[in-house]
């Protein structure tokens, strides 16, 4: 199973990205932007890593999700193959319209706000550990394919605009009825409490990543290949220094899903 | 221009009119050397390559006779871009620290951010790969008279730092912060960046040996060459003064992290192409002093000249006179020099393979010229000649003696009373924008990109990665320096910056490896300025010849890299001293690691290192009781170094599962941060009557002597215990953690001070969110 890790120019989290899909059992490389778009179709799914492509020009997004490599992974995506968008991945395809994937662009991914007692505690860009729950039942999405509803995640965020927004006031019902929101920041215990820091950017009822009808295409704005081993875990979590330097951190998890995805789909 | 024949003032007045720093003196050995007036261009590479900040004038001869750059570890000491030591026997750590201290008071985003833009381009270009960088910081007083000013450009300072490095995607790691006056109008922003390489990967800032003999191409890569920074290695070597903010802004480069990342994913594609067909090259950043200082030094270190064109390199626009070609501080460029053969594959790699012009508009690599072997450095513009000169005369530089003569200021200690309630004066302390948490700031940098983050700000007294997927091995960093102690004893200060940057990396685990310096001054034309630094520099240099390098006996720690900042200073007066140091440390397992955050109730706390009366630049002192003291810190040596080797060693053999260092707010605010940090739900108890000497409560909380709280694996405490008196240290076991959330201090039989950990937390986490709202 060979995936594709797309490098657009800006992108900086192609490296370990690789190397967690690696850690996951996939095999796979790095594919430049500018590469003849055609050889895209040799592989099995693909990642669209953090980033700040072109420079987060007009919006973060904006520009890659117009290059001809975009054009290509739609042809792929509707084929049925995986593509999980993290960080700048997710709003690159949010900003392309493969997600929520309902026909347009139909929501956003705009500034951070963080609202604590009512009141703006904090803007702009925020990295820290958070805690996602799975919101979808196992199989439902490529990149939560092992997940069951209710399992919970850590992993970090890093990024100025995660905040989910949409102008359409249906979608919402829409994306929970079809099972589309497939991650929420909730708290270690699992609950998901709508304020700063739980909520840590002020998205839309807490949601950190969602997917398309079809559940193959995933976007998300945490970062599961910096928890995809236990040694990159923070100092309070017990698995920390257990086991190698190979032992999985729970951001494995979505590669897991992932390469499990194409085992039973193809 | 005509020097010969004219009279000083006339020479004085036309080096000015021509916007040029060169003294008369100076203007006139550069026209005997030639033995005819030298032309406009000549003079303004000489401005250049003669200014404080690419020729260390002053500072030279000082660092030379005080500072240890050798050692058995060492790869590479200060001679190029940023120095190199071995982690092991295949890989390497990459360090270089310097300041963007005027700038960043001008322009606090700019300014900061090309700070950021500039060290990791010294160390990129040294074949390494940049994974973290490290960001000390010095504002001014942000509850002053200039306090609009100064959070305007600490906050804009913060932003700029956050932009770039997020962008560019290398994580900061490790920092600090300190709030004074005396940085009203002088914020000082020092910048350090890591990397690593494999022995055998490095690149050389110069030409590679033959490059003259069969005319090596000299290629600028990056970004269109303006106007931007014209003049900034002079700008930074002067006071800063209101009236000239206006022209200075344009000596200050503009920054660009979204061209840097594509560059330094094409630099390793051409370091890969290189390394596969074993083809040697120069490689160096273009960053103070421009293309000037670039090719001038890539070709004199390696006894060649240089033959270039100026019209071949590509402009943003086509009206640039040549000096501001030659000197202008464009950022986003690297040279290359190599052999002709590979010329055609490395333009393909930046303009077709990364796209350059395509991705940023102008951008692209351009043959500009030739190594040549008569030792002359020719520039031509417009098919004339605009600069023959000897390219050793141009590089050597100048140095000046100065004079030095110390500052003498009244000192004294204050006498006070130890005041009822030190729970209130803790609560004060832990909220000083000096010592609270610096969590407002780091929640903006991306301490996860590359994921290779262990312990992250916040967490421990330094940052931890694995920057090499596949081994073991960490990279610790941590910087420091005290302000306070430099404005009572620049030695002192010197010596206790080294301590305390060793003391962190240790205090993870780690080893200290090696240490970079960065030495933040006044005008050196001034004696106490001079005198100043002198003593900072023999300081630090005497702790890091008596901190040994661990393992070996009798040997210095080596300082490998560093700069020197001189003009730090306004009209209202000098930043105190300030000689940042950097410290790498190296621990062998980053599993092995240990955290500041308690782990678990029940387990004993030791402190190590006693207290001594040494309150002087205090915490306590200057929040509390609003005075300076005169008692600083000093670094006893010995006890230090078994201190340091103590801690590594507890630690390496899982003796110790949380450790932090003793310093800012003393041992009173390194309890509360062990409680603090993590989910701050266990306590501490502590009782101070076996901490040794006799002190009165209030000084012995909040005294600064050098030390550390370690908190001992259940059952290992009599291991630990022999482990400390092999190395001669006084067992002190002062307390236990426990499952409430409080800190309670218990001295001759009375409790002393007792907080639950939610108001402390309060006044921890307030502190410098609201220095910076």
């Amino acid at each position: 199973m060979k995936i594709a890790v797309i490098q657009f120019p800006g992108t900086n989290c192609e490296h370990e990205t690789l190397v967690a899909a690696r850690a996951a059992d996939l095999s796979g490389e790095i594919f430049r932007w500018n590469r003849p778009a055609e050889e895209l179709c040799a592989f099995d799914g693909y990642i669209i890593p953090g980033g700040f492509s072109y420079q987060d020009r007009l919006r973060a997004g904006a520009i890659a999700s117009k290059e001809p490599v975009m054009d290509a992974l739609r042809e792929e995506a509707e084929r049925g193959k995986p593509i999980i968008g993290i960080c700048n991945g997710f709003q690159i395809l949010v900003e392309s319209g493969l997600l929520p994937g309902l026909g347009g662009v139909d929501v956003a991914l705009a500034s951070n706000v963080m609202v604590s007692k009512g009141e703006i505690a904090r803007r702009g860009f925020y990295c820290a550990w958070t805690t996602l729950r799975s919101e979808t039942p196992a199989r439902r999405c490529s990149g939560s394919f092992l997940l069951d509803k209710g399992d919970l995640v850590s992993m970090p965020l890093a990024h100025a605009e995660g905040n989910l927004v949409t102008a359409d006031e249906d979608l919402m019902e829409r994306l929970n009825e079809e099972d589309q929101v497939v991650f929420r920041y909730c708290d270690e215990g699992g609950r998901v409490e709508t304020e700063f820091p739980v909520n840590v950017n002020g998205s839309l009822e807490n949601i950190a990543g969602i997917c398309n009808p079809e559940g193959n295409v995933l976007g998300l704005m945490p970062h599961p290949e910096r928890s995809s081993f236990a040694w990159q875990l923070p100092p309070t979590d017990s698995a920390k220094s257990a086991g190698d330097m190979t032992a999985p951190g729970p951001g494995r998890r979505i590669f897991e899903s992932m390469r499990r995805y194409i085992e039973v789909m193809r | 221009m005509q020097i010969i024949g004219l009279e000083d003032h006339e020479v004085e007045a036309g080096l000015r009119r021509a916007g040029l720093g060169l003294s008369v003196p100076e203007a006139r050995s550069i026209a005997e050397a030639l033995g005819r007036d030298p032309t406009v261009p000549e003079l303004f590479n000489y401005d250049t390559m003669w200014s404080e900040h690419c020729s260390y004038k002053s500072s030279r001869a000082t660092l030379n006779e005080f500072l240890h750059t050798e050692g058995p570890n060492v790869v590479q000491g200060p001679e190029e871009d940023a120095g190199i030591v071995a982690i092991d026997d295949e890989w390497c750590v990459v360090i270089a620290h310097e300041s963007h201290n005027h700038p960043s008071q001008i322009l606090p985003n700019e300014g900061a951010a090309t700070g950021i833009g500039g060290i990791v381009r010294d160390v990129n270009c040294m074949g390494a790969k940049v994974v973290a960088t490290a960001d000390p910081l010095r504002f001014g007083d942000p509850y002053g008279e200039d306090k609009n000013h100064v959070r305007w450009v600490a906050e804009g300072v913060v932003d700029g730092i956050w932009q770039y490095g997020n962008a560019l995607g290398v994580p900061i790691i490790a920092g600090d912060v300190v709030f004074d006056d005396s940085f009203d109008s002088n914020c000082l922003v020092n910048v350090v960046a890591v990397g690593v390489v494999k022995r055998g990967e490095i690149i050389k800032s110069r030409a590679p040996a033959g490059a003259g003999e069969k005319g090596y191409d000299v290629i600028v890569v990056g970004k269109p060459t303006d106007s931007s920074g014209f003049g900034g290695v002079t700008f930074a070597s002067e006071e800063l003064r209101e009236e000239d903010e206006e022209a200075n802004r344009g000596a200050i480069q503009i920054p660009d992290p979204f061209l840097k990342n594509v560059l330094f994913k094409a630099n390793e594609a051409l370091f890969q192409l290189t390394r596969e067909e074993g083809i040697v090259i120069g490689f160096k950043d273009l960053g103070g002093g421009g293309f000037t200082c670039a090719s001038s030094e890539m070709g004199a270190s390696a006894g060649y000249g240089m033959d270039l064109d100026l019209d071949l390199l590509h402009k943003a626009s086509e009206d640039l006179p040549p000096e501001v070609v030659a000197c202008a501080e464009t950022q986003e460029r690297f040279m290359l020099v190599c052999p002709p053969e590979l010329t055609p594959r490395a333009l393909k790699i930046y303009n077709e393979d990364w796209d350059l012009p395509n991705v940023y508009e102008g951008a692209r690599a351009s043959v500009v010229g030739k190594v040549t072997t008569d030792g002359r450095y020719i520039t031509r513009y417009r098919g004339i000649v605009t600069c023959d000169i000897s390219i050793e005369h141009l590089t050597r530089g100048i140095r000046y003696e100065r004079e030095e003569s110390p500052r003498v200021i009244d000192l004294k200690e204050p006498d006070i009373a130890a005041p009822e309630d030190l729970t209130e004066v803790l609560l004060k302390v832990l909220a000083s924008p000096n010592v609270s948490s610096r969590e407002h700031i780091y929640r903006y940098y991306d301490t996860e990109v590359q994921g290779n983050a262990v312990i992250r700000p916040g967490e421990a007294d330094a940052g931890l990665i694995a920057p090499v997927r596949g081994e073991k091995f960490g990279i610790a960093l941590s910087v420091d320096a005290n302000p306070f102690y430099g404005r009572i004893s620049p030695y002192w200060a010197g010596a206790t910056a080294v301590a305390e940057a060793m003391r962190n990396v240790a205090a993870v685990g780690a080893y200290p490896a090696t240490l970079t310096d960065c030495l933040n001054f006044g005008n050196p034309e001034k004696p106490e300025a001079f005198w100043e630094f002198r003593e900072c520099v023999r300081g630090l240099a005497d702790a890091a010849k008596a901190l040994w390098l661990k393992g070996y006996d009798d040997t210095p720690v080596p300082i490998v890299s560093g700069n020197v900042s001189f003009y730090n200073e306004s009209p209202d007066g000098s930043v105190d001293p300030s000689p940042i140091i950097a410290c790498v440390g190296l621990i062998d397992d980053v599993r092995d690691a240990v955290t500041m955050e308690l782990k678990n109730a029940g387990d004993s706390v030791y402190l190590i290192g006693p207290r001594f009366d040494e309150l002087g630049g205090s915490e306590y002192y200057r929040t509390v009781h609003g005075v300076t003291g005169k008692n600083v810190p000093i670094v006893r040596f010995e006890l230090e170094r078994s201190m340091i080797y103590a801690v590594i060693d507890s630690i390496a053999e899982k003796l110790v599962v949380a450790a932090h260092d003793i310093s800012n707010g003393g041992l009173g605010a390194t309890a509360a941060e062990m409680t603090l940090a993590g989910r701050a739900d266990l306590g501490l108890e502590l009782d101070l009557d076996a901490s040794g000497p006799d002190l009165s409560a209030d000084r012995l909380i909040f005294s600064e002597s050098s030390g550390f709280l370690l908190e001992c694996r259940k059952g290992a405490e009599e291991e630990l215990e022999e482990l400390l008196k092999g190395y001669g240290l006084d067992i002190m076991k002062i307390g236990k953690v426990v499952s409430s959330p409080e800190l309670v201090m218990t001295y001759r039989g009375r409790t002393v001070l007792s907080t639950d950990l939610t108001t402390a937390k309060k006044a921890w986490t307030a502190g410098l969110s609201e220095a910076m709202r």
